[in-house]
């Protein structure tokens, strides 16, 4: 069985987003014969849309004259939908970022689309498509049966392996666009101000996550996070107590009200583990928890656990992995 | 300005989660039912605004089956919203397009300008209604939204997106529907009277459209995972060996890096 599969990617820092690689494998497989292609919009969307073809998307379409420095799917879907159309596409797929889930909601009205976002694992029998997907925070998986001729899913991030380059890069080809709805016209995106995340990854999009919490004791300790985060190369997140006394900006929150974050490694720093953080990180690949309390929560859902000083470990931690990765 | 405030009941976050006997979905047995965490953003967010705009009045939707329903519309009620409408849900109430569909008709039948609900819920964490019920409406949507606020003298409201990016500063005129990423630290609770108040309050009902009854997803199953068995304690003596024996086992046994 074969089906077109239309693949919308998205721009970061002037490539693709690896969570719109991310989904490449899956096109692949869904695919089958019927072929995969790429879509990609704005103006600086060219580097993207090579990326993509580079790592194996035979001919991705850009739509240039999408104003898009901003990642509103509003704007971009009814183009999206159109492109997939005009190539009979059954299926599309984008990363389950911001961008990707708003633009599936979309797909589900414009193009009647069965949608599914936060998928992790995609499976095709003679009943259809079936898309599975963590929910109450990862503590219960469900499957679904999307049922229809268009079927829009928004991948979960980082659940899926990132595809080698091709051998043979795709085209890139320019699309024209659709307008949007009237009301698009008059909205504006006044700028983006980049998250303070140092240097490191956003944490949507890290594959190491360090969080730091109340175990800290002071916002002028919360450096040790940040020290251990950037050995690993790895996105800086906290609990909401932390947020909540201010040491550092609600953005930073992981939890039921904060970002929810699947990382194949999250290492919890004085972080006792309440279930509103619990739900935020529980379907992270490892967990590593390092607490003075040994009864604390965090405990029973960490892969590792240190009890001691964090204020001893941690140093020691960011010190040994620095040697072994001579970062 | 005439505010709409979307709400949907969840499972409380302490529910304790089992398979309902068919295996397809949650055991909706004992199970209680609160307003959805970024929906109670959502109202509080309406409330500021309506505080903040003259002549504001805040109406509160809710699609699904009773009487859970009923219960979080007369909660919103109690915490100062003006009116609220209860969309009646047939078979496919768990499906989040089926209910965007079902608001967006009920929402369109009548005035309004802004369109609040929160970015997603903690039970199916899909994060779909907004998007979708914007494009029923046919409004722009700006979902994952902070710092939502009414400009009356240019007629424009403002807001930031947190994306993966950073925060995108928006400005746009109304209508439109805003899917509210917000947490507020410390949101209003209601007064006994006006709790007492709200049960003998008129919740208008409608019927789903009978074409927003078509949900396209069905679920056909419900799985927990098995229990996470607690951590392996690291025995050590130094902070060097806690830290070395970590990193061996990250890296040869989890092998998360090399």
């Amino acid at each position: 069985m074969s089906s077109r599969v239309l693949v919308v990617g998205e721009r970061r820092a002037g490539a693709i987003a690896d969570t719109s690689l991310e989904v490449l494998d899956t096109a692949h497989r869904l695919a089958g014969d019927g072929g995969v292609a790429g879509f990609v919009a704005g103006a600086d969307g060219e580097p993207a849309a090579a990326s993509f073809a580079r790592f194996g998307v035979p001919l991705v379409y850009w739509a240039r004259e999408l104003s898009a420095e901003d990642s509103a799917a509003g704007r971009i879907a009814p183009t999206v939908a159109a492109v997939a159309d005009s190539i009979g596409a059954e299926v599309v797929l984008a990363g389950g970022t911001t961008f990707g889930r708003d633009l599936v909601g979309y797909l589900a009205i414009r193009w009647n689309a069965a949608v599914a976002t936060g998928v992790t694992d995609v499976q095709r029998d003679a009943n259809g498509l079936h898309a599975r997907r963590p929910i109450f925070g990862g503590r219960a998986t469900e499957t679904r049966r999307l049922e229809g001729w268009h079927v829009a899913l928004a991948l979960r991030p980082h659940a899926f392996p990132r595809p080698p380059e091709a051998p043979v890069p795709g085209r890139v080809e320019t699309v024209a666009p659709v307008e949007p709805s009237a009301g698009w016209r008059e909205a504006k995106c006044l700028g983006v101000e980049a998250t303070p995340t140092g240097s490191g990854p956003s944490l949507g999009d890290a594959t190491i996550v360090v969080s730091g919490g109340r175990g800290l004791q002071a916002p002028e300790n919360f450096h040790l996070v940040e020290e251990l985060a950037a050995s690993l190369g790895a996105a800086v997140g906290a609990s909401r107590a932390v947020t909540d006394a201010g040491w550092r900006p609600g953005s930073f929150q992981v939890g039921q009200t904060g970002k929810a974050v699947s990382p194949q490694l999250y290492i919890a720093v004085g972080i006792s583990g309440a279930i509103q953080h619990i739900v935020g990180m529980v379907s992270s690949r490892v967990i590593v928890a390092i607490n003075s309390d040994a009864s604390a929560p965090i405990f029973k859902v960490a892969d590792y656990g240190i009890v001691g000083d964090l204020f001893q470990i941690v140093p020691a931690l960011t010190a040994e992995i620095r040697k072994v990765r001579g970062t | 300005m005439e505010i709409v405030v979307c709400l949907k009941p969840v499972p409380e976050a302490e529910t304790r989660l089992r398979v309902a006997p068919d295996g397809t979905r949650l055991d909706p047995e004992g199970v209680k039912y609160v307003l959805a965490g970024y929906d109670e953003s959502a109202v509080e967010q309406a409330l500021l605004l309506k505080e903040a705009t003259a002549g504001a009045r805040v109406h509160a939707y809710s699609y699904g089956p009773a009487p859970r329903t009923e219960e979080v519309l007369r909660a919103a009620i109690a915490l100062g919203c003006d009116a609220a409408t209860w969309v009646e849900a047939g078979a496919a109430s768990d499906d989040p397009i089926a209910a965007a569909r079902a608001l967006g008709s009920a929402i369109g039948a009548g005035p309004y300008d802004l369109v609040l609900c929160g970015k997603q819920a903690g039970d199916d964490e899909a994060g779909l209604v907004a998007a979708a019920l914007a494009d029923v409406l046919g409004v722009p949507e700006f979902g994952y939204a902070v710092n939502v606020r009414w400009d009356a003298g240019r007629a424009r409201l403002t807001l930031g997106r947190v994306t993966e990016s950073g925060l995108e500063s928006w400005e746009t005129p109304l209508p439109c529907v805003v899917g509210l990423q917000q947490a507020w630290n410390d949101p209003r609770t209601a007064k006994l009277p006006a709790i007492l108040k709200s049960r003998k309050a008129t919740i208008g009902r409608v019927a789903a459209a009978e074409a927003a009854e078509t949900g396209r997803t069905t679920p056909e199953g419900f799985a927990l995972p098995p229990p996470r068995i607690g951590a392996r304690m690291i025995e050590y003596k130094t902070p060097q060996e806690a830290a070395e024996k970590l990193v061996r086992l990250l890296r040869e046994e989890a092998k998360v890096f090399p």
